[in-house]
């Protein structure tokens, strides 16, 4: 029997070898082993704006000192009532969306996202010194790339067409499909918010809305490519994503990764001895990107993969991204899932990449998980960080659990040029992203 | 920045309503046949929208039965390609009721065909061979599955309480956005770079020219892409009826693009995958190319949420990009797959993009939306899967149930029946597998048919040519352009 052949034989009474069986338990091999040499050949863009909603705040000089400061946003949830669920904390957006005609077909997340998209957008014009935004470029080279995290489909809105229907959805149309509003689709289609802000921001480039748990790495790594093949000379990136959905936490708490605390205070955070679970939150964030060129603030860098659905799968792709990214002297940002065996296999799987004693920080731990939006959220903490030259502690972190990496438990200065983050989608995708400052 | 890598197709699969297999696919558009029919795998008789492109399969529980998958796979791919890993994955899938999603099963399916098609297996020989940067995947999903059934049992009042226990372990409610791209990465050595697009009805297309473009740029060599969707339940079906998008007749010639009658789309489902590589690496593992993508072009309206440009100007400017991507002029092309949804803007749009592009005497024109439906995210890859059979068997795909054209659509319309070119099989008989040697069967041309094709001389060359376009909701363009194989 060659262990190794591609077909494995059952005998005559359909028993398979018991060599044959000792296979991985998912997937059919584990990821490559990392590399500990960054990348060359990665492609990074030029940072000329960005904008943030987040549950610390919307603008970056009222979140950057609450992140330094260790605060964490996490608190009863204020979206609705979840006194009865087994997740009651939440991080959320304390600000209302702005609204506008042509936004009608949006709910609260994409409006969010369009507004990050016009500010951003606003922010990159005024700090080239164009502030009307004309001289960027045209609109047919003004690129838009979306990341969206999934279906929040506001079921509550749904009631009088689910009220009557059948447990087996028999007669569904006269049961009541008849009363969903005639614009619940156009409401609920997965990139009718980069629709919407193609309209208003006139971005006739290329683009597109990827989805899933890593959508934002997705669409920035698509944004840095489209920038270095020349198929767009300025990149707007956006992504935004709640977890705090009902059916959300409901499936969120099936799988076992929320933290069931009844009180902020008694959330462990990442890297501690009892962490047992992360805080749902929501973020939009956008950034404007063009290619590499003398005078930029920073650069920044995108990468996304599979990593089926093992833990130890979850911890050694995170490290290979890192791995392709991270140059001497990086700090890191965790995927901060705060479930203590991921939490040491993250940390075991980045010391072997760049050593015990580099710096490991959580933006995601004060913030809460946030979904696809993710990857834009620690990009930008990246470089408000790294430009003040101080790391943030993991918030809410008192005490580490032995391991490797030095993680913060304090502010601390560091003269660092460039940070890694990486995030882990909750469920979903890898994804890691390097903020340089140029 | 180093030269550009060529792109060639070394594997297609599909699932589509004329069944499993690209040469399904491929017999269906042969044979000029509908595959629109009644809806059969739930009620719904009561819709204003009674048919579809349905892929035909067996249920269990709501959703597609695990047996059926199995039998499927068996006649998709061999044995050996089905190893331990695959079983135990695919059970635990189906245990957490994975196969409620169709599109995920469509979509293994699809990939599966490909990756066999392209000689690859999922034992060591094909895994002690992979480049060294992974195999990618860059797919495009449609919108969540919605469970309608899994709400009834969790009413209190008028009201979802969502504290009551599910009715049902695993998923429930709404299908992961990504659940396809997790199974596929579980299933097969997918390390590389990997993209989930949900550009609705253009997402197909992007797809393909993402990994296109991840190819050129030497940051793949090899990248598995392509759509899988389906809008096919109550709750889809239902929504896409309020938004009054599909046709109201319910007739297998319900869908019918560029023709004056049109009044709707018809909801198709189904998959498409297809192995890209650069030429290169094709060429070192003696790799079987079925075609080259030659080259892409993406562009969006920036106009109405729920309408084109009238003048097709940004559509226009996808194909030209394309075009140039490709180095040729828009007279080297032997026909064009359209987008064709059979909708009353849709079409006369993208006829006016077309002859802006290409001008009085634009190339052969069809949609095959009107044979198989409209597959949405899954649209643009089942389209460009499609495009194979002009480029493999010099047959050029019909305008399914056209009948009276739209005189508003000045394009060169092929007419409801395929063209054939004489050395080729007859419509009604089986058509040759996908990769069996059809530039060995002589050619010559036909006799005049119901549209002229074009340059004989050029026609008598055989396609090599083809462009495909998808618009999708928002105003979303994309235009991919095949090669025949060198």
């Amino acid at each position: 029997m060659n262990p190794h052949a591609d077909t494995i034989v059952a005998d005559a009474a359909g028993n398979f070898p018991a060599q044959s069986l000792a296979l991985p338990a998912s997937g059919p091999l584990s990821a490559p082993a990392p590399t500990h040499t960054a990348d060359p050949d990665q492609p990074s863009a030029a940072v000329a704006g960005w904008a943030w909603r987040t549950p610390l705040g919307n603008h970056s000089e009222i979140i950057l000192p609450r992140l330094l400061a260790g605060e964490r946003a996490a608190r009863i949830n204020p979206r609705f009532d979840a006194s009865h669920y087994a997740c009651t904390l939440a991080a959320s957006i304390d600000t209302a969306p702005g609204m506008a005609r042509q936004r009608r077909y949006l709910r609260r997340m994409g409006l969010y996202a369009c507004d990050v998209a016009q500010e951003a957008l606003a922010h990159a014009a005024l700090r080239s010194g164009e502030p009307g935004g004309s001289g960027m470029c045209t609109p047919e080279r003004l690129g838009l790339f979306f990341g969206y995290g999934g279906l929040r489909a506001h079921w509550d809105d749904l009631m009088p067409a689910f009220e009557q229907q059948q447990a087996d959805a028999d007669g569904a149309w006269q049961h009541g499909l008849t009363l969903l509003h005639p614009f619940w689709m156009l409401q609920h289609l997965s990139n009718n918010a980069h629709a919407i802000a193609a309209q208003e921001l006139q971005a006739r480039g290329d683009g597109a809305t990827y989805g899933g748990a890593n959508a934002g790495a997705q669409a920035l790594a698509a944004a840095i490519r489209a920038l270095a093949v020349g198929a767009v000379d300025v990149a707007l990136v956006v992504a935004y994503d709640t977890l705090i959905e009902p059916e959300m936490l409901v499936e969120l708490a099936a799988r076992g990764v929320l933290n069931c605390a009844r009180e902020a205070a008694s959330v462990a955070a990442p890297y501690a001895a009892s962490a047992c679970g992360f805080i749902p939150g929501e973020a939009a964030a956008a950034l404007v990107l063009q290619r590499p060129q003398p005078g930029s603030l920073a650069s920044v860098q995108a990468l996304a993969a599979g990593d089926g659905s093992a833990q130890e799968a979850q911890a050694a792709t995170l490290a290979r991204l890192a791995s392709k990214l991270a140059r001497p002297g990086d700090w890191f940002d965790g995927a901060g899932l705060a479930e203590s065996g991921f939490d040491l296999l993250e940390r075991q799987a980045l010391a072997r990449i760049k050593g015990s004693d580099t710096p490991l920080t959580c933006t995601l731990s004060a913030m809460g998980q946030t979904g696809a939006a993710s990857s834009l959220v620690q990009a930008i903490a990246l470089l408000e960080l790294l430009q003040r030259q101080m790391l943030a502690p993991v918030a809410g972190l008192a005490q580490v659990v032995l391991g490797p990496m030095q993680v913060l438990t304090q502010a601390t200065p560091c003269s660092a040029r460039g940070a890694v983050a990486l995030a882990s989608g909750a469920p979903g995708l890898a994804a890691a992203v390097r903020v340089s400052l140029e | 920045m180093s030269a550009r890598q060529q792109v060639v197709i070394t594997g297609a699969g599909v699932v589509s309503p004329f069944g499993l297999g690209l040469p399904a696919l491929f017999d269906g558009l042969r044979s000029g046949k509908s595959a629109i029919a009644p809806i059969r795998w739930f009620d719904a008789s009561a819709f204003p929208a009674q048919v579809a492109g349905e892929v035909p399969c067996d249920l269990h529980d709501g959703g597609i039965c695990h047996a059926w998958l199995q039998a499927a796979l068996a006649q998709t791919v061999p044995p050996a390609m089905q190893n331990l890993a695959m079983v135990s994955t695919l059970a635990r899938y189906a245990a957490i009721g994975a196969w409620r999603d169709r599109k995920t099963v469509f979509g293994l399916l699809a990939a599966l065909e490909a990756w066999h098609m392209a000689g690859l297996s999922t034992g060591p020989a094909t895994l002690s061979a992979l480049p060294p940067d992974g195999i990618g995947l860059v797919l495009a999903l449609g919108l969540e599955q919605g469970f309608l059934q899994d709400f009834g049992p969790v009413f209190t009042g008028s009201a979802i309480d969502w504290q009551v226990v599910p009715p049902r372990p695993g998923i429930v409610y709404r299908a992961e956005v990504d659940l396809c791209a997790q199974l596929l990465t579980d299933v097969l050595p997918l390390h590389g770079v990997q993209m989930i697009n949900v550009s609705a009805c253009a997402a197909g297309g992007l797809a393909i020219a993402q990994a296109a473009s991840l190819i050129e740029r030497g940051a793949a060599s090899m990248v598995l892409c392509g759509g899988a969707d389906s809008m096919l339940n109550p709750l889809g079906l239902g929504g896409m009826s309020r938004l009054g998008a599909p046709s109201p007749r319910n007739t297998f010639d319900a869908c019918r693009p560029f023709d004056t009658r049109r009044d709707g789309l018809v909801i198709g489902e189904g998959a498409a995958m297809l192995l890209l590589e650069s030429a290169d690496n094709a060429r070192a593992r003696g790799a079987r190319v079925l075609a080259r993508v030659l080259g892409h072009g993406s562009t969006q309206d920036a106009w109405r949420v729920t309408a084109p440009r009238s003048d097709g100007s940004s559509a226009a400017r996808a194909m030209q990009q394309a075009l140039a991507h490709a180095g040729l002029p828009a007279s080297k092309v032997d026909y064009i797959n359209a987008h064709g949804t059979g909708t009353p803007l849709n079409d006369v749009a993208e006829s006016r993009a077309i002859a802006s592009v290409f001008g009085a005497h634009t190339p052969p024109v069809s949609s095959i939306k009107g044979a198989i439906g409209h597959l949405m995210a899954a649209s643009g890859a089942m389209e460009a899967a499609a495009c194979l059979l002009p480029l493999l068997q010099d047959v050029l795909p019909g305008n399914c149930n056209l009948q009276q054209k739209d005189e508003q659509c000045e394009v060169n319309l092929i007419g409801a029946q395929p063209v054939l070119l004489a050395g080729v099989a007859a419509a009604g008989q089986s058509a040759c597998d996908a990769t069996a040697n059809a530039a060995d069967a002589p050619l010559a041309l036909a006799p005049a048919n119901q549209v002229g094709v074009g340059d004989p001389a050029q026609v008598a060359a055989g396609v090599q040519v083809v462009l495909s376009n998808s618009f999708g909701f928002g105003g979303q363009n994309v235009a991919l352009l095949l090669g025949r194989a060198e």
